[in-house]
């Protein structure tokens, strides 16, 4: 079954299309990766399908439902959440904070928003513990985020998603800017929630994009130039000319 | 949290000793008023230079309804707070949509336009004069003319203010407010339509505001047309800041300092606000977080250490 679907959705900033006509299907469960050079239109995409703003042309839908020009903060609510390349997060807050506030906004009830306690809803408490608990950081839960490595911030990027309790994941870049070392953690940790979660992943690193996916898609100029299997996608030529420019075609 | 609160029933116990009774219920109610003003200031990182738009007018109106329909003292302090809130949702409503420089611009241009409008309008404002004769009503048989009874009312007030704003901070609410100060993008991005947060925070601030507007009105008899002016908006936003707006008990301190600071030294040397200016210079340069923050320093400097 597709969870999430794109049908020929475009985006234009005046004379620059960021992303032409693009069609995507995500299969409910599966891990789907958007690989693509530089300025290929990915993080675009991505901004289109969470309602930072509306297409120019085209239609997103998201479980049957036509979901185009919904606004970003009724996204969250219909189950995608994402991360983001740039580290986003409530620097002066908590770790445990930083995940209760995006727990909070997905919860049941919102009845004593004015006057209850914020200690006083387990639910939200619940899932943030968790989601600290899923990428590592439960142990921290009082430190503040600004005060965290950038390693351990992009870690809490993803928890503060997760908090959410998404149906769909999107995830722009959880490696970005981290060791060798940090990334084989990333990785771990992004496998571990395969299957739990349907996930769209962005990434720039090969090596993890072949390990971890079920299809990739590659975009290239605001296109989509392949779709496939990682095997099919190593020893598509197209891929391979615009990855490695016409040197190696 | 015991320690504030002792600290605050002191100082209301003590303050008509120090200062006259009027002066000691202009800190509390300038203590109210600030505490709307951090709601946006501190909590969601909004600076609204146009506050004294929400005080005015609730002034005025409440103002008017007891000098001429002789409304009473519970029912003026409700229609100033619906007053204070429902100015607050109109500007606040057009102010939300930007942001940065241009929101700051946008609450000081409305704030203008309410002062021209009260400036103009000389049958029901008195203009420049401003608008006299405003009567402390008796309520449920006790007589709010004696300063001493109106000053425990005010206190009263006061602290029931504190209480509900230490509720509303301690509320997701605070934590949402905080979240868009900390990050508006993602703030949006987890689920919060934050204009319609911020919007809920300037009508709070207002409902504040409002209420201390008709207080004040009560304690001098009279609108003053700076009541509505960008001078007091200015003021609560310096009283807050020397207070220390990133706490509860900020905007109180900061109030606190500035009445009294006002009050005493105007008599006593005509160029006062030199002070003032310094004391504002000493905390943006070298303290942010106001005399709350002074206070922790020093406490650590001198109690904590073994």
């Amino acid at each position: 079954m597709k969870i999430l679907e794109t049908r020929k959705i475009t985006k234009s900033f005046g004379a620059l299309t960021a992303v032409n006509g693009v069609s995507l299907a995500i299969e409910a469960g599966s891990l789907h990766s958007i690989i693509g050079p530089n300025g290929a239109g990915k993080t675009t995409l991505f901004n289109l399908l969470t309602g930072t703003f509306p297409p120019t042309s085209g239609s997103i839908i998201f479980d049957q439902k036509e979901i185009t020009g919904t606004p970003a903060n009724r996204i969250a609510h219909l189950g995608l959440a994402r991360s983001y390349q740039r580290t986003t997060v409530f620097p002066a807050f908590s770790l445990f904070d930083n995940a209760w506030v995006a727990a909070f906004a997905t919860g049941k009830s919102w009845n004593g928003l004015m006057w209850k306690p914020s200690g006083g809803f387990p639910e939200a408490s619940e899932r943030a513990r968790q989601a600290l608990h899923d990428v590592g950081l439960e142990g921290k839960s009082t430190q503040l985020a600004r005060e965290i490595s950038h390693g351990e911030q992009r870690q809490l990027e993803l928890a503060i998603a997760l908090a959410a309790a998404p149906r769909v994941l999107l995830l722009d870049e959880p490696a970005a800017g981290l060791s060798p070392d940090e990334t084989r953690k990333m990785v771990a940790l992004v496998r571990a929630l395969k299957g739990r979660y349907t996930i769209v992943l962005i990434e720039h690193k090969m090596d993890i994009i072949m390990s971890v996916s079920d299809r990739i898609s590659v975009m290239h100029f605001g296109s989509l130039i392949a779709e496939g299997t990682p095997g099919e996608i190593q020893k598509n030529p197209e891929v391979r000319r615009a990855y490695l420019g016409g040197v190696a075609a | 949290m015991k320690r504030p609160f002792i600290l605050i029933m002191v100082a209301i116990f003590l303050l008509p000793l120090a200062v006259r009774p009027a002066i000691a219920s202009e800190i509390w109610i300038f203590a109210i008023f600030g505490l709307g003003l951090n709601l946006l200031l501190g909590y969601t990182g909004l600076l609204s230079f146009g506050q004294s738009t929400f005080f005015g007018s609730a002034a005025y109106v409440a103002g008017w309804l007891m000098k001429i329909h002789g409304v009473n003292a519970f029912l003026a302090l409700g229609i100033g707070v619906g007053v204070g809130a429902a100015s607050a949702a109109v500007v606040g409503y057009l102010c939300v949509q930007r942001s940065g420089l241009y929101f700051i611009m946008l609450t000081f241009a409305l704030n203008q336009l309410f002062y021209f409008t009260a400036y103009q309008w000389t049958s029901v404002t008195g203009g420049e004069d401003g608008m006299p004769g405003v009567p402390r009503p008796a309520l449920l048989g006790i007589d709010f003319k004696d300063p001493l009874i109106y000053y425990a009312f005010v206190s009263l007030l006061f602290l029931f203010c504190l209480w509900l704003m230490k509720r509303i901070v301690e509320s997701p609410l605070g934590k949402i407010l905080q979240a868009i100060r900390e990050n508006e993008v993602r703030a949006e991005a987890v689920g919060y339509n934050v204009p319609r947060f911020k919007l809920l925070a300037f009508v709070i601030g207002g409902a504040f505001s409002g209420l201390a507007g008709v207080l004040y009105a009560m304690l001098f008899g009279i609108v003053p047309l700076e009541a509505i002016s960008f001078v007091f908006s200015g003021n609560v936003v310096f009283a807050t800041l020397i207070g220390g707006s990133g706490s509860l008990y900020g905007p109180v301190i900061g109030s606190f300092v500035f009445i009294w600071l006002s009050e005493s030294m105007s008599t006593v040397w005509a160029r006062w606000p030199l002070l003032l200016g310094m004391a504002f210079v000493i905390v943006v340069l070298f303290l942010r977080g106001g005399v709350v923050e002074a206070w922790h320093k020093l406490s650590l400097k001198f109690f904590l250490r073994k």
